[in-house]
């Protein structure tokens, strides 16, 4: 599904900083990856980079068997709004347009009839528990409910891929669990790719798979067994090695 | 919801950004629009008359019209600018560039065509109003009777509707979208502080001090010379004085730590030097059309006041003959004057003097010689000072805005062999009326001269002014002397009036213009600020965490939104008084309280506009805080 090879990110300016380097991940149909990693490790660029906001300086990303750096500015537009969907830690939903137009927007874009909008619109909010406040305007709704607004905009089209960059890191622990668990259904229910950027340990226990990086090098990964809980707690340890100095925690304490 | 729905939807439910902007492009459709009325307005078009004031009406219409051109095209501009990171999130969910730029065009033309609507629809209402103060304005003797202005209409909405298409597609085009990553950071990435060259900043006070220095020392038509690099040089001079000295300035006050760190100075001074290089545009432009509206509406004014006042009071007669050298009719004119004088029971005195004119010994030029006694005679019963001479010395006299005299001090003119004349002193005075350079002498000395060439008289009726009937006798005797190389009759306050009708439509016109330029000027401060409203709230939240009081939020916001609106408008104040003097030194007729009256009244009304402003700003960002 997703195929990045090789990828590396050069900022040029003053002082030319190196934000990753030689990252390979794959992602196949159906998975839900954590990408986790210290402030700077370089997490948000990989993504945006997935995102084709984004360029790499060297590298190939393959969504789908396209090569997004071969796509000119209007390929990538249109791709962007059929194939991926975006979800973001300051939720970035228009505000001069109600909850309903925004989950919309990605189908208004394309040009999509107006019963067909309502129709899929009236279902994923159904789903998402978002339908009473539809004719709200983004300023009269919480942050949960603005989460999942955003959630619901990204789904709509149906994406082959979601990403989401800190989707819990402006919201409490209860709408955080309530996001999470949206997005697992998503995924369990429609198979849909997902991908998240992310800080919080609780958040990246529900995914199948978490990659580390660090310094914009590729860390370790790890697989999650059958328990929430256990791969909670290996997440953690494996965030101790990497945040601290080596000698900190000495590597014959992993379990 | 469509694609048309969705750009509709972005305008309709942003209306504080787009207020405004939309009130005063209404604003300038419904003065076009009046315009048009007038200039189709069936009285005015059939009366070959009046053509005049039609033709200045179709002038000024166009001039608006070209006005909001650019008043529109700089908003669009500037309404883009903030919006960058909306645009980033758009094009992240899939908005192509052909997308955009067709939102940005249907948005352009949703506030186009209903300010366009709008502003024919107030034209329309206010039109009866408008027609009977454009009747008195004209000076207009048939009334202009309501009409359904179909042609005005038709003219207005086509030619706003080009307008606004062209500019809408214009921006759209030459809209560049960048690179995404950029557009969505585009409010997190820090603005360049802008530099600042001493050099340059110099160059400010020198162009704006020679610009001054020569404006205020120039008297006459040296005036109407001094104007075109003048202006150049005060525009120029303004651009850098927001784009170079403020900047240099406000770097040296952070420099200066005592300062600096005091209070609410950090955040007002840091605040201040990274937005000055958005702010020195606006300013820059609000500065100027400033000061084209006060200088116009200021010069119109004072010439209005000047012809009412400063004419009948400097020029203390009724009427004026002078009969040339062998005018037969001479006679016969002046007791027709006399008569129709008493006929209409004015109150006048005839008094008059001789006009000698001599040719110099050298056969150079011809010179004119007035006799002491007979000078004195008149300037005595006009009111004006007498002149004495020196012994054997003579005085130059000039009317009006002419400097002859000055010129002619010191300059031995030799008549006669042993009669040589030299002036002493040189004199303005209304004695003789639209009559310069010629030399006021001793009764004796004259009296040792060979005959002039030749002898004109002339005559001036002297009376109290604005008696009854004055007016109708001047027009009943102007049309019976018609101008004639032998003679030339003048009835003051006959021409005065007239002069006053034609001025009529002018000052109507000029009036409108500056109100249109200044309610832009006002609007642009507007968008400036509003632009900057998302920042300030962040800014504020930031702050008011740290622990920012009530009070000092006020005060920081007051200072910052009082700059605003008060750095180009004081600018503008200094530079139209500037420029009212000059204009009065022109006519040696003093402004001063015309000046006083209309710089006045638009700061008054800048001040009433900064309170409103300012009310609604401080409560958007104490909502924003309280909501945090």
């Amino acid at each position: 599904m997703l195929e990045v090879r090789q990828v590396s990110k050069i900022y040029e300016g003053n002082v030319a900083y190196r934000a990753l380097t030689d990252i390979d991940l794959t992602i196949d149909a159906g998975e839900f990856v954590g990408i986790m990693g210290p402030s700077g490790s370089g997490k948000t660029t990989l993504l945006n980079m997935i995102a084709t906001v984004d360029g790499p300086t060297t590298g190939s990303i393959m969504i789908d068997g396209k090569d997004t750096g071969k796509l000119d500015k209007n390929e990538l537009a249109v791709f962007r709004r059929r194939e991926l969907g975006f979800v973001f830690q300051d939720f970035n939903l228009l505000n001069t347009l109600t909850v309903e137009e925004n989950i919309v927007l990605p189908l208004t874009l394309d040009g999509t009839q107006v019963n067909e909008m309502k129709q899929k619109a009236q279902e994923i909010a159904g789903k998402l528990g978002i339908s009473a406040i539809m004719k709200k305007r983004t300023y009269e709704i919480s942050g949960g409910q603005a989460q999942r607004t955003a959630i619901a905009r990204a789904m709509i089209h149906s994406p082959k891929l979601l990403l989401a960059d800190e989707p819990t890191g402006n919201l409490d622990s209860k709408a955080a669990k309530d996001v999470m668990d949206l997005l697992e259904a998503i995924n369990r229910e429609q198979s849909t790719t997902m991908m998240l950027v992310t800080h919080d340990a609780v958040a990246a226990s529900y995914c199948h798979r978490v990659v580390f990086i660090k310094d914009g090098r590729f860390y370790t990964e790890i697989h999650s067994g059958n328990n929430r809980q256990s791969f909670f707690q290996k997440i953690i340890d494996t965030l101790s090695l990497l945040g601290g100095y080596s000698n900190d925690v000495p590597p014959v304490r992993i379990p | 919801m469509t694609f048309r729905q969705f750009a509709f939807r972005n305008v309709t439910r942003n209306k504080r950004l787009y207020t405004a902007y939309f009130l005063s492009s209404m604003f300038t459709v419904m003065v076009f629009f009046t315009f048009a009325i007038f200039a189709y307005h069936p009285v005015l078009s059939a009366e070959n008359l009046q053509s005049s004031a039609v033709i200045a009406l179709s002038v000024s219409k166009w001039i608006i019209y070209v006005f909001s051109f650019f008043f529109v095209l700089y908003s669009m501009s500037a309404f883009l600018q903030s919006r960058k990171r909306e645009f980033g999130l758009m094009m992240m969910h899939g908005m192509t560039t052909r997308q955009l730029r067709r939102m940005i065009f249907m948005e352009n033309m949703l506030i186009g065509l209903s300010a366009t609507a709008g502003g024919i629809g107030l034209g329309i209402v206010f039109a009866k109003g408008i027609l009977l103060a454009g009747t008195n304005a004209l000076a207009l003797k048939e009334p202009l009777l309501f009409y359904f202005p179909f042609k005005a209409v038709l003219l207005t909405l086509i030619s706003f509707m080009l307008l606004f298409v062209l500019i809408s597609l214009f921006i759209s085009a030459v809209l560049r979208s960048g690179k995404l990553i950029t557009l969505i950071k585009a409010d997190r990435q820090p603005k360049q502080e802008p530099k600042a060259s001493l050099l340059l900043s110099l160059l400010v006070v020198l162009l704006l001090g020679t610009s001054y220095f020569l404006s205020l020392r120039a008297s006459g038509l040296e005036v109407v010379m001094l104007l075109a690099p003048v202006v150049i040089m005060v525009t120029i001079g303004t651009f850098l004085l927001f784009t170079q000295l403020s900047v240099y300035l406000i770097r040296k006050l952070k420099g200066r730590e005592r300062f600096f760190w005091r209070r609410t100075n950090m955040l007002l001074l840091s605040d201040l030097s990274y937005r000055m290089k958005d702010n020195a545009r606006s300013f820059f432009l609000v500065a100027i059309i400033s000061t084209v509206s006060f200088s116009a509406i200021g010069a119109l004014y004072g010439f209005q006041s000047m012809l009412n006042g400063s004419l009948t009071q400097k020029n203390p007669y009724l009427f004026t003959y002078m009969s040339a050298d062998g005018d037969s009719q001479a006679r016969t004119h002046i007791q027709l004057i006399d008569q129709s004088l008493s006929k209409a029971g004015i109150a006048a005195e005839k008094t008059g003097l001789e006009l000698n004119y001599y040719k110099a010994a050298d056969g150079s030029q011809t010179v004119v010689l007035v006799k002491q006694s007979e000078y004195n005679n008149v300037a005595e019963l006009m009111g004006l000072k007498p002149i004495q001479l020196a012994a054997g010395k003579a005085a130059i006299v000039d009317f009006g805005l002419s400097r002859k005299g000055e010129e002619m001090l010191h300059q031995p003119v030799k008549l006669q062999p042993g009669m040589v004349i030299e002036a002493d002193q040189a004199v303005v005075s209304p004695a003789v009326r639209a009559f310069s350079g010629y030399y006021v002498v001793s009764d004796e000395w004259i009296g040792r001269l060979a005959q002039p060439l030749k002898v004109s008289r002339y005559y001036a009726w002297h009376g109290a002014i604005g008696q009854q009937g004055v007016q109708m006798v001047g027009g009943k005797l102007t049309n019976e002397l018609p101008y004639d190389e032998h003679y030339n009759f003048y009835a003051l306050e006959y021409q005065t009036s007239k002069i006053n009708d034609n001025f009529g439509p002018l000052m109507f016109m000029g009036f409108f213009i500056g109100i249109v330029f200044f309610v832009s000027a006002g609007s642009f401060l507007y968008f400036r600020l509003y632009s900057d409203l998302d920042e300030d709230k962040q800014k504020f939240k930031a702050i008011s965490k740290l622990g920012l009081s009530d009070k000092e939020l006020g005060k920081i916001l007051n200072r910052q939104i009082g700059l605003l609106f008060f750095a180009p408008i004081v600018v503008a104040l200094v530079h139209g008084a500037v420029a009212l003097t000059a204009l009065s030194h022109m006519f040696q007729y003093s402004m001063f309280r015309e000046s006083l009256l209309v710089l006045g009244l638009f700061f008054f009304i800048q001040v009433i506009y900064f309170f409103i402003v300012r009310l609604f700003y401080i409560r958007q960002i104490r909502s924003a805080l309280a909501g945090s």
